[in-house]
């Protein structure tokens, strides 16, 4: 059985990566509107993973404003299908 | 960071507001409006030049060959750019549905378009090549459309595809391949 993946085990951030495993990339409003979270949360969790190698972010100007885009890396939705099998099979063992 | 659980509950909790969250993105995605009728439009244009052009055999023939092509890739530009600007999302496998026709059935109807657009151009049956051509185009469309339900179903399953870069050097070789026929011709 692969473990829990303490990375993604934080509902914000299992939130995040389950979220972008939908699309190849997001922009940030994008993802704080569909997370429901405040920019400075989303921001410490999209550095995190991507610092973990999960995520991938690039900024872009759009209307003249800068924009930061922030997409999933083959590593990460690894990880997340692992997390989520362990997690399920956590429960199926309590059930 | 939140402590890990091995409470049964708290699991089921995060992976229910998981995919709530995921839910919430992909429900608010739209196809911009006019987006099926403008790409069926562009591949109904790509197909009727191509026949002609293939058919005409000579250089001014590929010169529209070429034409029709540009004119279908700028238009898919133009189509993924406003979905993306109106989502704020990009997605790979909208693209490959756009561009390449992706889906099993899109594809059979466009090379069965682009078949009979040909033979008919050969025959001189111009009314033939625009019927093929706009049936052609409706075909991706509705394969576009087709995909689009499943993706929304089944997002983390349908939105991979090819990538922006990898299209763009398809385009390139497409391009360069038509420009050496026509130097060539």
């Amino acid at each position: 059985m692969v473990g829990l993946d303490p990375l993604i085990h934080p509902p914000t951030r299992l939130q995040l990566v389950t979220t972008l495993s939908a699309v190849s990339e997001a922009e940030f409003t994008t993802l704080r509107t569909a997370l429901q979270v405040s920019d400075s949360v989303l921001s410490k969790h999209v550095s995190a993973l991507v610092d973990a190698g999960y995520l991938r972010s690039r900024k872009s100007v759009h209307a003249g404003r800068r924009t930061t885009w922030v997409g999933l890396t083959d590593v990460g939705r690894q990880a997340l299908r692992d997390h989520v099998a362990a997690v399920r099979q956590l429960i199926d063992m309590v059930d | 960071m939140e402590s890990l659980s091995t409470d049964p509950q708290d699991p089921r909790t995060a992976l229910a507001g998981a995919d709530e969250a995921r839910r919430r993105l992909t429900t608010s995605l739209r196809l911009p409006a006019g987006f099926l009728v403008v790409f069926a439009a562009a591949v109904a244009v790509q197909l009727g030049t191509a026949a002609y052009g293939i058919a005409a055999q000579t250089v001014a023939g590929l010169a529209v060959v070429l034409a029709g092509l540009a004119v279908f890739l700028g238009v898919a530009a133009l189509l993924l750019h406003r979905f993306s600007r109106v989502n704020g999302v990009r997605v790979d496998g909208l693209a490959s549905q756009i561009v390449l026709a992706a889906g099993a059935s899109a594809s059979l109807v466009y090379l069965g378009a682009l078949a009979a657009g040909i033979w008919a151009a050969f025959e001189s049956q111009w009314w033939l090549v625009a019927a093929a051509s706009v049936v052609g185009g409706v075909g991706c469309a509705l394969g576009a459309r087709h995909w689009w339900r499943e993706y929304r179903h089944d997002p983390a399953a349908n939105s991979r595809g090819v990538s922006p870069r990898q299209l763009a050097v398809l385009a390139v070789v497409a391009c360069v391949g038509f420009a050496a026929l026509l130097v060539l011709g």
